[in-house]
């Protein structure tokens, strides 16, 4: 507990300071911007991003990637949406875009846990092989006209000013927050992604714990999939191309490292924030989607280059101490 | 055979010191290599031998003294100094790129070679290199696949590629076959004929005894002895390397056997160990001894399911027993304990608590999965106490602990499982004096309880002291089970290294 | 016999040649099913796309045969084609040679900031050129022009013609210079990875950076040339990009860092470095573009299979690769320590002197 709260000095407190500093910023340029709705907003233009944020959070911990969630995410609304063109009872289209979510993790899980290949080819096997396999059941056409109870759902509030995928977003936070820093199986995470040796040597079983967090992260994927396509009320064959830059960066700007053990939840939501209100400011700025992009990258390489020089610099200074020491102690 | 010392050595070691924190690794050592022999070093573990190589390579840097090539002094801060003076070493893990073929990992690291590579030119050195030392290997094959022996001996032709002046040796036969030891040594030979200058580092006696020219001893850091060949017999080597008395501080042991808990029988891993054949009964502890290589390790990892065996029986409670992951062995009472704290025996970032929790992690959880903190915290409190372990908060994280206080959490985490059978390798490696105390009195009131203990151990005067029985192995094979009062420092020496004259079974 | 032929066919070699009767397969399939499909038309579209994606294959094989990724190229090759093309637009007098280094320029200067991050910075390269994808992308994108696109009107004639220019033909098929840049490249790369100091060292450094550090290679400095001259290769590619598009908007080449990077695991390059072939990669995106380009014409199947496919190919090589030629490998170099049979009398004198 010492340590963590002596991390929150650190990483998380920094993020904090930027975080208010870029809402101060935003509150400048628009009077109105802490208002709830203008928020909310705020959240609901990247709210699938955000779930899948979640859930990769576990897997880099994992020391593990998965670059696929973007294209799981086309492909389950891509499934439902070409179901639902063929006429299929509206319910089963949905079902089978989950199911596909499911499937992709356990081919995931099971080329890296039982296969034992590197998490960064296949995930990126299988972000082109299910992009393809979205475009091959869309073609170019855009299909939409979905039920208007589904519509109504990913786009008008439904508890209070909250819409669905917020409330999703807000159950999943809380389950995903006890179980990563509460549980026996948060604690497995941690401890195989810092050394997966020391957790075998221990009885864990790694394989399945891995197997586990992929198919968790299809299924997630596949439900951000489906809210998406009732938030836009359509879908294409390229519906969420490009997000896993934006998910990555939002994990490992919230202090998780690239190489698993650590980093928390907290750091992450921070993160979150940071990004969704950098992401308003710059548009209050008149700044294009792409170049937010862009800045996205920047804020990517810099979360990690940054510690390293700091790293760096500290060593140096220690070094040079310990030598100045060493002199001291000649004399 | 010249007379060695007629030449000026290549290179005098003066009065080197080395200090790591608590422990004195060298003290005021000094060694003098001439050119055109094998110079044996000889010592048992910790005495300073692994040390003294890294500083001659430019790994560590010494506290004190100097070292003379060719009379002048020389300063190895990095692995490119050792290049550049000449100076070599090959471990019993040699590094090899197994993608590149022989003669690449042969020239690679040269600092001389042109922009473009000449294949015929480098193939035609590499086969001229090999064949002097006749030595029979295609030199266009991968590095992948190539046994270990083969592997050393390109690291060997990478040496001599580089002019070497010296090449330390350290444990080159631990892995080998007696006949790839046989050809290791042809090949040492011819070297020495080149006038190269050979430090050979090894504990088997009869390897030594055969190949070197002169004998060095260190013992706990010190320099004891340097005689020739033709001076020095088994007895006074053996002698210089144990030297010590034997401590009163180790509580002695009195056992009382109790009820066979694990009996093995026949155990195989191809390559690894054959043949393991012995008993353990609660409330006494079985000392495995053995040198480097010896694979004493190996069969702790297979009765614990880690790399599991071949072949074999494991017995418990009259049960054949099939071990094939740490979960099972935990679930059958066997715990293993191991001798490496920071790669694979803790978690170093994380805390005491959840450290000692982990193997038992399911019993923490309540009905939903949490993790229930006091209970872990209580688990944790009781080891605090039990076992003394010294810092400020069972919330620190072990990392910031002491040697001594790390290996009492690991020790905490396995007792924690309720074992009957319980396996320490090396438990008192690398802590000072009196954590050490500590540790063995915990093992005798273990003991004491009524667990089986297996002592895995290359301190000899600990396994001696504290073991009611030992089993000595040699490269994987059982050389013999010794009683406690049969048991002297030179015989379990003895037969460690392969010697036939001692009775080997009196257990 | 086997020693020979063991000898000078490893399993990568045999990997390669399997490909090429796979491709001649395909070949042969496709010939039979499509109509027109041994037409020269054909052939210079397949040799043109080829060569574009093969040259950014290669550039990406230096990189990976250290045992890390770029997965900017895309957008590198996106923004020197762009930017090269709004150049000529605004420069119509300049001369070839001079736009063609500009190209080659721009992309080196943004491999060299990869390449600066990931060995000096010590970011791991999937960070640093996820980041540089983006960041390219959006320079690109906010490059301020009167028109926002580069369209074929404003290009110098040179360009154009180059395109449809041959340079040699044999019958009615045509070596487009395009074509021709890439064999070059082909053979000049092939050359170096196999010939030249750095070329070795790439993949010394890929099979076992620990023992390169230890053995006192310049580890960073060859890993931040790899990655210039991959730059460098997306930078000619984006070039070559120009010349056979003509008309490109901002989301030029998007997507084509992973048809680089599956052309080269297709052609048989480690993702763990060490292993691999400039041919191997030729090898691959000819493969892939070969199907792609097969589909598209072949009217069983909806031509977006291609990019499922795609996905498909990887995961297939990589498995293959990691359980099948893993294990031939290691089959394939059994071999001991032979030391040349000894003479028995030499031997019972040494033992004698032994033990005087």
């Amino acid at each position: 507990m010492m340590r963590r709260l002596e991390r929150l000095k650190s990483w998380e407190g920094f993020l904090l300071a930027i975080l208010i500093l870029i809402v101060v910023f935003n509150i400048f340029t628009t009077p109105h911007y802490l208002q709830i709705q203008n928020q909310i907003n705020l959240f609901q233009l990247h709210i699938e991003k955000i779930i899948i944020v979640v859930i990769m959070t576990f897997i880099i911990i994992n020391a593990e990637i998965d670059l696929s969630v973007a294209s799981v995410m086309g492909l389950a609304g891509c499934v439902m949406a070409y179901l639902f063109e063929q006429g299929v009872p509206f319910g089963w289209c949905l079902l089978a875009g989950l199911m596909t979510g499911v499937l992709a993790g356990l081919i995931n899980g099971f080329m890296v846990a039982y296969v034992g290949l590197t998490s960064l080819i296949v995930t990126l096997a299988a972000l082109i092989g299910f992009r393809g396999l979205a475009h091959v059941l869309l073609e170019n056409r855009s299909v939409g006209n979905f039920p208007d109870w589904f519509d109504r759902l990913g786009q008008q509030p439904l508890i209070g000013p909250f819409p669905l995928a917020m409330i999703v977003f807000f159950v999943f936070l809380i389950i995903a927050l006890i179980i990563l820093q509460w549980s026996g199986a948060g604690r497995h995470v941690y401890i195989i992604g810092n050394n997966r040796q020391v957790a075998r040597y221990s009885g864990v079983n790694v394989r399945r714990v891995k197997m586990t967090l992929y198919v968790v992260s299809g299924t997630v994927a596949a439900i951000a999939g489906l809210l998406l396509a009732a938030r836009l009320g359509s879908m294409r064959g390229d519906t969420a191309l490009g997000t896993e830059l934006e998910v990555i960066t939002m994990v490992v700007l919230g202090g998780v490292s690239i190489f698993g053990g650590t980093g928390t939840l907290f750091g992450v939501l921070l993160a979150i924030l940071i990004i969704l209100n950098l992401r308003n400011g710059m548009g209050l700025l008149n700044i294009t989607g792409e170049i937010q992009t862009g800045v996205i990258g920047v804020l990517l390489i810099l979360s990690v280059l940054g510690p390293n020089i700091w790293r760096g610099v500290r060593d140096a200074w220690n070094r040079r101490q310990r030598i100045q020491r060493m002199h001291v102690g000649e004399e | 055979m010249a007379s060695v010392e007629a030449k000026a050595p290549v290179l005098q070691i003066r009065h080197i010191s080395k200090r790591f924190d608590t422990t004195q690794a060298l003290d005021d050592v000094s060694l003098d290599l001439f050119p055109g022999e094998i110079h044996a070093l000889m010592g048992e573990n910790g005495a300073g031998k692994s040390t003294l190589i890294k500083i001659m390579t430019g790994v560590y840097h010494s506290d004190e003294g100097e070292m003379l090539l060719d009379g002048r002094p020389i300063r190895v801060n990095n692995s490119v100094d050792a290049q550049v003076y000449g100076l070599a070493a090959i471990y019993q893990e040699p590094m090899v790129y197994p993608d590149l073929n022989v003669a690449e990992n042969i020239f690679i690291s040269h600092r001389s070679q042109g922009v473009i590579v000449n294949w015929r030119k480098m193939y035609q050195e590499a086969e001229k290199i090999l064949a002097e030392l006749d030595v029979n290997l295609d030199v266009r094959m991968p590095a992948r696949g190539l046994t270990l022996a083969a592997q050393q001996t390109i690291e060997i032709a990478k040496a001599i590629s580089l002019d070497v002046r010296v090449l330390i040796m350290d444990e080159p036969t631990a892995s080998l076959s007696a006949h790839e030891v046989e050809q290791l040594f042809k090949l040492t030979r011819s070297l020495r004929d080149q006038g190269v200058s050979i430090l050979f580092i090894s504990h088997r006696m009869d390897e030594v005894f055969e190949i070197a020219d002169r004998v060095t001893v260190f013992r706990d850091g010190r320099w004891i002895s340097t005689l020739p060949r033709g001076e020095i017999t088994h007895e006074r080597a053996i002698r210089d390397m144990v030297g010590r008395e034997i401590e009163d501080f180790f509580a002695k042991r009195v056992g009382q056997r109790g009820e066979q808990l694990i009996a093995v029988r026949g155990l195989n891993k191809e390559n690894v160990f054959s043949d393991i054949n012995f008993e353990v009964y609660g409330g006494e502890v079985l000392g495995f001894a053995g040198l480097v290589g010896s694979r004493r390790t190996d069969v702790g990892l297979a009765l614990f399911g880690v790399e599991p065996a071949d072949s074999g029986e494991i017995i418990l409670k009259g049960k054949a027993e099939k071990i094939h992951s740490p979960e099972q062995a935990l679930r059958v009472g066997i715990a293993y304990m191991t001798e490496d704290r920071r790669q694979i025996g803790l978690t170093m970032p994380m805390s005491i608590t959840s450290n000692i929790s982990l193997p038992m992690l399911h019993q923490y959880l309540s009905r939903f999965g949490l993790i229930q903190r006091q209970a872990e915290e209580a688990t944790a409190e009781h080891y605090r106490d039990r076992l003394s372990i010294r810092t400020p908060s069972i919330q620190q994280p072990v990392a910031m602990l002491s040697g001594g206080n790390q290996q009492k959490v690991m020790l905490s985490k396995w007792l924690n499982t309720r074992p009957q059978v319980l396996i320490l390798d090396e438990p008192t490696r690398g802590i000072d004096v009196g954590a050490k105390a500590e540790v063995h009195h915990i093992i005798n009131e273990l003991a004491a309880q009524g667990l089986g203990i297996i002592l895995i151990s290359s301190d000899m005067p600990e396994i001696l002291a504290m073991s009611d029985r030992i089993l000595v192995m040699r490269e994987g094979r059982q050389m013999g089970i010794f009683t406690r009062q049969d048991a002297t420092q030179e015989i379990v020496l003895t037969a460690a290294m392969g010697q036939d004259r001692s009775p080997l079974e009196t257990a | 016999m086997m020693q020979r032929v063991k000898r000078y066919f490893r399993p990568e070699q045999l990997r390669e040649l399997s490909l090429v009767f796979l491709i001649l397969l395909i070949f042969l399939f496709f010939g039979t099913q499509i109509e027109g499909y041994f037409s020269p038309r054909t052939f210079n579209r397949v040799t043109s796309d080829v060569a574009i994606i093969a040259v950014v294959a290669m550039g990406e094989t230096l990189v990976l045969l250290t045992r890390n990724f770029d997965l900017s190229v895309g957008s590198i090759v996106g923004l020197t084609a762009f930017f090269t093309g709004k150049l000529l637009t605004f420069n119509p007098d300049l001369l070839p040679v001079g736009a063609l280094l500009f190209a080659i320029g721009l992309g080196a200067a943004l491999g060299t900031l990869n390449g600066v991050l990931v060995a000096y910075g010590k970011v791991p390269s999937l960070i640093v050129t996820l980041g540089t994808l983006a960041i390219y992308r959006s320079i690109l994108v906010a490059f301020p022009a009167g028109t926002k696109n580069v369209v074929t009107q404003d290009l110098p004639q040179w360009l154009l013609d180059l395109g449809g220019m041959q340079l040699f033909s044999i019958g009615e098929f045509d070596i487009k210079p395009v074509v021709a840049v890439g064999l070059v490249m082909l053979v000049i790369f092939q050359l170096v990875t196999s010939y030249t100091r750095f070329g070795r060292r790439l993949y010394a450094i890929g099979s076992n950076p620990e023992a390169a550090r230890v053995g006192g290679l310049p580890s960073q400095r060859i890993v931040l040339f790899a990655f210039i001259l991959c730059g460098a290769m997306a930078g000619l590619a984006g070039f070559m990009f120009l010349v056979r598009y003509g008309n490109l908007t901002p989301a030029a080449a998007q997507g084509m860092e992973l048809q680089g990077i599956a052309a080269a695991v297709v052609g048989g390059v480690s993702t763990l470095g060490g292993v691999g072939t400039m041919i191997g990669a030729m090898l691959g995106a000819l493969m892939i573009n070969l199907l792609q380009q097969s589909l598209l014409r072949w009217l069983v199947i909806s031509t977006f299979w291609v990019g499922a496919l795609l996905g498909l190919m990887i995961l297939i090589s990589v498995t293959i690769d990691a359980v099948i030629i893993n294990r031939l490998r290691n089959i394939w170099t059994q071999q001991g320590l032979e030391i040349n049979p000894v003479d028995e009398t030499k031997v019972v004198n040494e033992k004698e002197s032994h033990d005087a």
